[in-house]
């Protein structure tokens, strides 16, 4: 190659971006890329767990799939789940942020303690639980009991539609401080003036609050339900531990469905299907927040 | 040699094109603002000449060394930009030491040059302290101790002092003026403020739109704009510029005699003032507000607002449906709502074609 | 005062709330000091009348519970550091480099910083057993990677594009090369939002369970997640003192850094997490 003219100062600079960030789409490569589409190659076996014997089925995984009773009624509960769970996160999370706004005694560290669940460990907050949930032992029946709301202690996991309650619950207790940290920073990003001239022009608290605390909250919270929505969705953890699905299939949802699919029933063919399958859900739903985020950079 | 040379330099960023073939030679030890509305291109040609953008098109020199694609360590260059740019995490002393570290220069040198510079910006005492540390002039002079200590060929300034309250700024402006001199180098000031551009500059590069309008002294952009954008942007409050026509009237002596008709002003031009390829047509005529003589003379305007400074009255007139603006004496007693006579300066007055926009008086220099 | 009465009804409301949903850890703390004898005692004591450590003693002495904390320590440590370096670099990258292909990369990191967890779980499996890494705290730390590092990446991309871009063209000016401008400049800006972005990976691998519960099986690599529900489900009489011992335990280094991020907190890790 001859040396003049140089190359341009654009090209090189490319090239050093190039290089820094090669070792991550390397390891994104290996790590991500290969395993996602060994997920959709996979989806097209029949594979056998243990031995891992595979045998070429074509889409046959995917016409059982949309037959199967087992994978719409995951998909239902998934639906409750994530619709119960995030409605329960969104009003106390934002109530939760209005109130800690408000000047209140050790303001610093009720903000600190309301975040406290969402960085506990899942593995924690489901053992916390179910012993408060315990039938026998659990503080809750007992505050119950005593408190009079009920005359015989509560099966909390074992029945429905008690489990089905307890798992949105706990999931709102555990991820509503999510919205907390979300909206607190947005709300004391309003700028006092927009309230000080809202208040010379006559409006009450409400007032207030509908006019101008809500609009201001509005994109930042498409973006929390959409974040959160995504991840309610995919959750696994918290219901796997809390009931493992059941009652009998009472709270699967399509991520516990996959695993019951892959290391119990040893069919990672079928297994690979349903996580296909939610992957294009997930897709759909991140496609829309591009598309908000995008729209807010601009707006 | 540094001297600074553009030619036929083009900056795009997709599809806008933000400089369009410029062509501008700077010589050795001059102070040459780039002046111009926000969005002319000002700013993206300092970056080019900074290496921070590379130029689409067309060649940067800096002496006889083309630099398009030097990288800005290597063009011998120093900037201060508008934010100050100063590194947060490191003490004015460090920040003021950072170039001469890059380029290797060994203690006990760079100390000895950091004072040096440090006492010339009387920063000895802050020299420990931080930039957050540091009021807005303070930390101004600090990014000025920055690009000073190296000695460069060129110092690239980006609106430097748009950052400090009024005073600072006239003060900061006699303080530039004083070091161009001390130190002699190149120097290259963007800004979107014809005051500071006329008292500093030996010459103006008025831009807009990505085009260079005008290249001269801070004199000549004053008293013969190139063209009506330079007539209307230079001047403060800005030339009067009066659509019109012009029109011939032959003066029996062989010489060409002109005419401006523009709306109620019905003016006869003095002989020469006009070049050659002045012709009849529709034309712009400019006035400045202080070639407008009030108190007598064969015009007359309705008076609007007057605004009093003291030591001057600027008045808005109305001549027949012709807004005009003149520079009074504070003392003028005028009001709001009367009628004036007023005269012009007819041998101080702009004439520029309407379809070009270019200048039509014969004292326009060809170039 | 008007004022102060408000003041005072928030406070009491608000605080209320906040005890309420403290409560489960408050309940976690106190039965892992209870005794065994006052555990099941009904109605349950709300303090404690004696105090024992005895479950912690137990949990440390009895069981593989210290094990498991090293594991997790290995996987959490060295996985952030990894995460923290390739993204660090990689963000860099993105946010101040023009390029073919990276708006493409940007999105896809998004879309795998969503991705769940058990799409992947099936294949990296299959792939640790080719690898012959089954069952090794190598393959949690791969597999801890996938949702780690398009996490680090997307939070330290927000915080590196907020560091004004006139201080690398200073640097670049005052003799700089690109990589110069990015250790002298940037590295020293953006240091509080690497340390945050660390700490918040240190906690999501120190938290994560499902690939600690499909790819190892033995107590030599478990991580604490698994380590602790293997306990629970193992056992034939459920111990909810030692549990609750065990969720103290685990939740310790959570309280350390929780402590030093508080302020990034209500700022940092919101925008982060939400302008992306």
């Amino acid at each position: 190659m001859h040396s003049d003219p140089p190359p341009s100062l654009e090209k090189r600079y490319a090239r050093i971006g190039v290089v820094l960030i090669a070792p991550t789409v390397l390891v994104f490569c290996a790590v991500i890329l290969y395993p996602l589409i060994s997920a959709i190659y996979l989806s097209l076996f029949s594979i056998y767990t243990p031995t891992l014997a595979g045998e070429w089925v074509g889409v046959d995984n995917y016409t059982a799939l949309l037959a199967s009773g087992d994978f719409w009624n995951a998909a239902l509960n998934t639906l409750i789940w994530t619709v119960g769970t995030l409605m329960l996160q969104l009003v106390f999370g934002v109530a939760m942020a209005l109130l800690l706004n408000q000047s209140i005694v050790f303001q610093s560290l009720a903000r600190s303690l309301v975040l406290f669940p969402y960085f506990l460990s899942t593995v924690v907050a489901v053992l916390v639980w179910r012993w408060l949930f315990n039938d026998l032992y659990g503080i809750l029946n007992h505050v119950l009991l005593i408190a009079g709301l009920i005359d015989a202690p509560v099966n909390w996991l074992g029945q429905m539609p008690n489990a089905m309650i307890s798992i949105i619950l706990v999931g709102a207790w555990k991820y509503f401080p999510f919205v907390v940290i979300v909206v607190l920073a947005r709300l004391q990003s309003i700028p006092e003036q927009l309230y000080e001239a809202a208040t010379i022009d006559g409006a009450g608290p409400f007032q207030r609050f509908t006019d101008i605390t809500l609009p201001q909250l509005r994109d930042v919270l498409v973006v929390v339900v959409l974040l959160r929505a995504i991840w309610d969705f995919k959750e696994f953890d918290l219901i796997y531990l809390m009931t493992g699905g059941g009652p009998v299939r009472a709270t699967q949802t399509l991520s516990l469905l996959v695993y019951e699919e892959a290391f119990r029933l040893n069919r990672m063919g079928m297994a690979s299907t349903y996580a296909v399958a939610m992957m294009l859900v997930l897709l759909g739903f991140t496609l829309v927040y591009l598309r908000q985020t995008n729209r807010l950079e601009e707006g | 040699m540094a001297e600074v040379v553009f030619e036929k330099v083009r900056k795009t960023f997709g599809s806008t094109v933000a400089v369009n073939d410029l062509d501008l030679t700077i010589d050795e030890g001059e102070f040459v603002s780039l002046l111009g509305p926000s969005g002319c291109g000002k700013t993206t040609t300092l970056r080019m000449l900074a290496g921070l953008e590379e130029p689409s098109g067309g060649t940067i020199r800096i002496g006889d060394r083309v630099v398009n694609s030097v990288p800005p360590a290597k063009r011998d260059i120093a900037m201060v930009f508008q934010s100050y740019a100063l590194y947060p995490h490191m003490t004015v002393g460090k920040n003021i030491a950072y170039p001469l570290k890059k380029r290797g220069i060994r203690e006990p040198e760079r100390s000895e040059r950091v004072m040096a510079t440090a006492r010339l910006l009387e920063l000895e005492t802050l020299l420990d302290r931080k930039p957050a540390q540091l009021s807005g002039g303070q930390q101004q002079r600090v990014a000025l101790g920055r690009a000073m200590v190296r000695e460069p060929q060129v110092f690239l300034l980006d609106e430097p002092l748009s950052n400090l309250d009024a005073r600072l700024r006239a003060h900061m402006r006699a303080e530039l003026i004083e070091l161009h001199r001390r130190i002699g180098r190149t120097m290259i000031y963007v800004t979107h403020d014809q005051l500071e551009a006329m008292t500093m500059s030996t010459r103006i590069a008025v831009m807009n739109a990505g085009v260079l309008q005008q290249f001269a002294t801070p004199a000549d952009i004053f008293h013969r704009p190139a063209n009506v954008f330079v007539a209307g942007f230079i001047g403060s409050p800005a030339m009067s510029l009066v659509e019109g026509e012009l029109v011939g009237s032959g003066g029996g002596d062989g010489e060409r005699r002109f005419r401006v008709h523009c709306g109620a002003l019905d003016v006869a031009l003095p002989a020469g003032l006009l070049n050659r390829s002045a012709a009849p047509g529709p034309i712009s005529l400019g006035i400045r507000p202080e070639d407008i003589l009030l108190g007598s003379g064969h015009h007359t305007a309705a008076v609007g607002v007057v605004e009093r400074t003291g030591h001057e009255s600027i008045v808005r007139l109305e001549a027949q449906g012709t807004p005009l603006i003149v520079r009074a004496p504070g003392d003028t007693p005028i009001e709001s709502g009367e009628t004036v006579r007023f005269s012009l300066r007819v041998e101080r007055l702009h004439i520029f074609d309407s379809t070009t926009g270019l200048r039509l008086n014969a004292d326009t220099k060809d170039s | 005062m008007n004022a102060s009465r408000a003041r005072m009804i928030w406070s009491v409301v608000t605080w209320t709330i906040v005890l309420a949903v403290v409560f489960p850890l408050i309940w976690m703390i106190v039965t892992s000091v209870k005794p065994q004898s006052e555990l099941f005692s009904i109605p349950p004591t709300l303090m404690p009348e004696t105090i024992t450590f005895e479950h912690y003693r137990r949990l440390l002495t009895d069981t593989p519970f210290l094990q498991y904390f090293r594991n997790s320590m290995i996987l959490a440590v060295t996985t952030t550091v990894v995460v923290v370096v390739l993204g660090t670099l990689g963000a860099y990258s993105l946010v101040r480099f023009k390029y073919r292909g990276r708006e493409t990369l940007a999105t896809l990191v998004l879309f795998t910083y969503l991705m769940p967890s058990v799409v992947l779980v099936i294949p990296l499996y299959l792939m640790m057993a080719k690898l012959g890494l089954a069952n090794t705290l190598a393959s949690l730390v791969i597999a801890y990677t996938t949702f780690a590092l398009p996490y680090a990446l997307w939070l330290l991309r927000s915080f590196m594009s907020s560091i004004p871009v006139d201080l690398e063209s200073a640097a670049l000016v005052d003799g700089a090369g690109r990589m110069g401008a990015f250790v002298d400049v940037v590295l020293p800006q953006a240091l509080p939002g690497i340390v945050s972005t660390a700490l918040f990976t240190f906690i999501l691998c120190w938290n994560e369970y499902l690939f600690a519960l499909v790819l190892v099986n033995s107590d030599s690599v478990r991580p604490l997640t698994a380590g602790t529900m293997n306990m629970l489900i193992t056992s034939f009489n459920i111990d909810w003192s030692l549990l609750m011992a065990a969720s103290v335990m685990m939740s310790l280094p959570l309280i350390v850094i929780f402590t030093f991020l508080q302020g990034t907190l209500t700022k940092g890790f919101g925008a982060g997490a939400v302008k992306g």
